[in-house]
Formats: C-alpha cells, sequence, structure tokens
C-alpha cells in the first residue's frame, strides 16, 4: 500500500504538468484558429433585423421576428437553412451569434455562459427599443438552456413577452455521462476534441476548452434546479419543445424535466413533440455524412409549425 | 424486477444464516451535478466465510427521499447489491474496496415520454473509508463510486450521471465475535 502511494504521489504531478502544458493542435482551417471567423461578425446585416433596419418603419414593425440561438461551440450556421427555408416568409430572422463564438480558441476559452446569453438580450433588447411588438425566440441544445434560464430569471417581467418560445434539443441533462464530471478532471484533460469533418470544423470549434464545459455545466445545472422548483412561462408566451428520442448530445430526459418544470400561468403545460431521430440539433442537416428522407422529414415538420405561429 | 432482486438478496443471505455482523443504517447520497437520493442500506458479514471482513449489502436510495422531494425533480429509485472488502482488520477504520450492481427506475410520469429510457441496470466500483467506534454500536461509511456505462447512453435516463458519493451510518445490529 505504502509503494503504490509512492508511485502515485510521483507520477500524478508528472502527469498534471504534461496535461495543464498541452496546447491544441489548431490550423488555419479551423473556426479555432484567427482566420476563420463567423461571417456575422463581417456583416452583422445580413443576420440581425436591428443591424439591416436601424430605423424600421411602421410596416416593418408589424413584421414578426424570430431571434434563433445556437448552441455550444457552434455558429450562425445553425439556422441558416431555416433562414433560407424562410426567404419568401413574412416574419424575419435575427441569426445571433453566442458571445464567445464564432472567434478563436482563446476568445472562446474567456467566455463565460452569461456571456453566451449576452447576444440574445442585446437583439432582443434592440428590437423591443426600435418598437418592434411581435418578437419570438428559438434555441437550440445549449440556445435552449440559455432561453429557460431567461425565463427562470424573471428577464420578460421586465420586457415585452415573447409570443412564442421554441426549443429544439435542448439541454439540462446531457447524455454524455463525462459531461457532469468535466469541472473534476477538466483541468487534466484541458480540452477535448471533437471528431468532424474538415468542413464542420469551420462552424464548430474543433477543440472544446474545459473551462467552456464548465460554463456548459453551470448553465444546465441552474436551469435544472430551476426546473425543480418550477419556472413560469411569460404569460401569452407559447412554448414548444422538440426533442430527438436518440439525442445523443442533450439527453431526452431534458425535455421530460422541462416538461415538469415550466408551466403556463394557467397551470396548463408547454407542448412536447418528440422526433424520430438520433442526431443532435435535427435542425441542421447540412453537412450531415448522409440525411434520410425522415430526417429531412423531421426537419420540415419543425419548421413548418415554426413558420406557422410566426406567419 | 424488484421482486427478482430481492429474492437474490434473499438466496445469498441463505446461504449461511449465521452472521458475523449485520448492519442496517441510512445513507445519503449525492450524485455529481444531479441528484441526492435518500435511503437505506443493510450489510452482512457470514461467520464462517471471512468474517468481518467480506460484506454483502443491500442498498435502495431514492430521490423521493432526495431531490424529488416537493419539488419537480424526477423520482427515481435504485435498487444496489453489494459486496465489499474491508481492509486493515483488527482496526477501528478501514479501507472499503466495494463493486455494486443493481437497477435504477426512473418515473417519467407522462405516458408522452413511454418510448424513452427510463431505467438501466448498474455497476459501479466505489473506495470508501468506515469508522467504527470500538465501544459504539455504530459505523460511519464514506464512500465514492462511479457508473459504468452498461449501455449506448442515449439508452439510460439523462438523470443517471456516473460519479457519486454517500456517507452512511449504520447501527450493528449485532456483531457475534467468533
Amino acid at each position: 500500500m505504502k509503494a503504490l502511494l509512492k508511485i502515485v504521489s510521483v507520477c500524478l504531478p508528472i502527469l498534471l504538468i504534461v496535461a495543464c502544458n498541452a496546447t491544441p493542435d489548431i490550423t488555419d482551417e479551423m473556426l479555432d484558429g484567427d482566420v476563420i471567423f463567423d461571417p456575422s461578425l463581417y456583416a452583422p446585416e445580413e443576420y440581425l433585423v436591428s443591424a439591416k433596419y436601424p430605423t424600421p418603419t411602421q410596416e416593418d414593425l408589424k413584421k414578426h421576428v424570430l431571434i434563433a440561438a445556437h448552441g455550444y461551440s457552434s455558429t450562425t450556421f445553425e439556422w441558416q437553412e431555416f433562414v433560407q427555408w424562410s426567404a419568401d416568409s413574412s416574419y424575419r430572422i435575427s441569426s445571433v451569434l453566442l458571445d464567445g463564438h464564432g472567434r478563436t480558441y482563446e476568445d472562446f476559452r474567456a467566455s463565460k455562459w452569461e456571456d453566451w446569453r449576452a447576444a440574445i438580450v442585446r437583439e432582443f433588447e434592440l428590437l423591443e427599443d426600435l418598437g418592434y411588438t411581435k418578437i419570438s425566440l428559438v434555441g437550440s441544445s445549449t440556445g435552449g438552456a440559455l432561453l429557460l434560464e431567461l425565463m427562470q430569471s424573471g428577464y420578460f417581467d421586465s420586457h415585452i413577452k415573447p409570443n412564442n418560445i421554441f426549443l429544439v434539443d435542448p439541454i439540462v441533462a446531457p447524455t454524455n455521462k463525462l459531461q457532469s464530471i468535466a469541472n473534476l478532471i477538466g483541468p487534466m484533460m484541458v480540452y477535448l476534441e471533437v471528431d468532424q469533418s474538415a468542413e464542420e470544423d469551420k462552424f464548430w470549434y474543433h477543440f472544446r476548452p474545459h473551462e467552456t464545459v464548465s460554463e456548459l455545466n453551470k448553465v444546465i445545472q441552474k436551469v435544472r434546479k430551476g426546473l425543480e422548483k418550477g419556472i413560469r412561462v411569460p404569460s401569452g408566451t407559447y412554448v414548444k419543445s422538440f426533442h430527438s428520442k436518440g439525442d445523443p448530445t442533450a439527453s431526452t430526459t431534458s425535455t421530460v424535466l422541462i416538461y415538469k418544470g415550466l408551466e403556463h400561468s394557467d397551470g396548463s403545460k408547454i407542448d412536447v413533440q418528440l422526433m424520430n431521430s438520433d442526431i443532435h440539433v435535427f435542425t441542421r442537416l447540412k453537412l450531415r455524412p448522409s440525411v434520410s428522407p425522415l430526417e429531412l422529414s423531421n426537419q420540415l415538420d419543425a419548421f413548418t409549425q415554426m413558420a406557422k405561429r410566426l406567419n | 424486477m424488484k421482486i427478482r432482486f430481492l429474492l437474490v438478496f434473499l438466496l445469498c443471505a441463505s446461504i449461511n444464516l449465521q452472521a458475523q455482523q449485520l448492519n442496517v443504517g441510512i445513507r445519503l447520497q449525492k450524485t455529481q451535478q444531479m441528484y441526492w437520493e435518500n435511503g437505506i442500506s443493510s450489510q452482512y458479514s457470514f461467520a464462517n466465510f471471512k468474517p468481518n471482513r467480506l460484506f454483502v449489502g443491500f442498498d435502495f436510495v431514492t430521490s423521493r427521499l432526495g431531490t424529488a422531494m416537493g419539488s419537480n425533480a424526477l423520482k427515481q429509485d435504485s435498487y444496489i447489491f453489494s459486496g465489499s472488502w474491508y481492509f486493515f482488520k483488527n482496526k477501528p477504520y478501514h479501507l472499503i474496496g466495494r463493486l455494486n450492481t443493481g437497477y435504477l427506475k426512473t418515473d417519467l410520469e407522462n405516458d408522452i415520454f413511454d418510448e424513452l429510457p427510463s431505467s438501466a441496470f448498474l455497476l459501479a466500483p466505489e473506495l470508501g473509508l468506515t469508522y467504527s467506534p470500538e465501544k459504539l454500536p455504530i459505523a460511519l461509511n464514506l464512500g465514492l463510486g462511479y457508473y459504468l456505462s452498461m449501455q449506448e447512453e442515449n439508452k439510460s435516463p439523462g438523470t443517471l450521471q456516473p460519479l457519486y458519493y454517500h456517507l452512511t451510518l449504520y447501527y450493528k445490529l449485532f456483531n457475534q465475535e467468533k
């Protein structure tokens, strides 16, 4: 036993030093580097309604605006298919880039979950200040958790109430069991490397710093505890959660917890739809290795339902 | 399923009914980034086979007596059988190596979630420490365990997370020294 303790006491600090010095091999072809950035940083007017119409007309203000928030480590690419699908619609979409995202690995590493949320709040308040009265929100994965956190914190008590809040594969409980211990083992791992295609590397971080996984854990734990106590939906807001049955990232139990913990002011429950899918964020099909007719049908179903409530 | 587990436990116990030691107590358990799940614990040491070194046990912990009490947390029950080995013989404190196996059942409550995973088989190695004052019939046990994935991760409830720690206070119902 003493010998074992001696070996551990010698090896552990060496292991920690080696691990903590590890730096990811970032290339210029990755979002993580300092060459590729999210395009919304160069041309916000192509992504944000507030930037495209800084002085809206009365006609503009009558339009319904949907703020679309992507998930952890992703970019505005995640909602581009819905933006393109909605090209001829009467509503407009603000595709926000969460702060800390779409920039360099170091920018991402330094960001907190409150920074991620700030981009949603900023666009919401800009639209509100401009005079828009019909605003809805959609959040995929962590974007969904951030929208839940806004409801939990009572943000909408002092703002206009969103018409709709849609959640797509929202994360409150992770599928990946190691994620819950990232706070403990993270400093030894430094970062997580994700197996994704070279093309996906341009839109999702290839290396995910352990600090950001801890931030993700913080926000989902905060939301989960809020749901345990009960979160009230803003009055008049319609909420629906769509969730892939075999979601490999955000456990479907997340939507069970949301269904239990979220309720309208009249005590009624939110709408829930479970999709026959095994992919995370089933509404994004571009750059998937293969897309089945069922997945196309799931995407169309969700898009159509959202559009119906926005028109 | 519950009955099957209880029958297995009774079968194990009946192999040698003459116990060297029988401990029963309450267990407080917290899973990292998830629920408090509390319940009961029992341990049993055989008189004729590694007395006071090898223990078999049964634990029942539930979020109903933890986080789910008066909240919207999911109600989930774990039935756990264990084998423990106590190191440091004849000392009031012991290092414990333990292997747990069992079954978790989560109540998703609504029919719309019938197709979602709500149960899982459990297998968890565990390290622990126990302290048992010589003149008192009690033992205090601390354990740190890790549930190994027994199936694809998206096939088990998201409320099953791997790392847990527990504190168990035992009362020694009898301690028959040989």
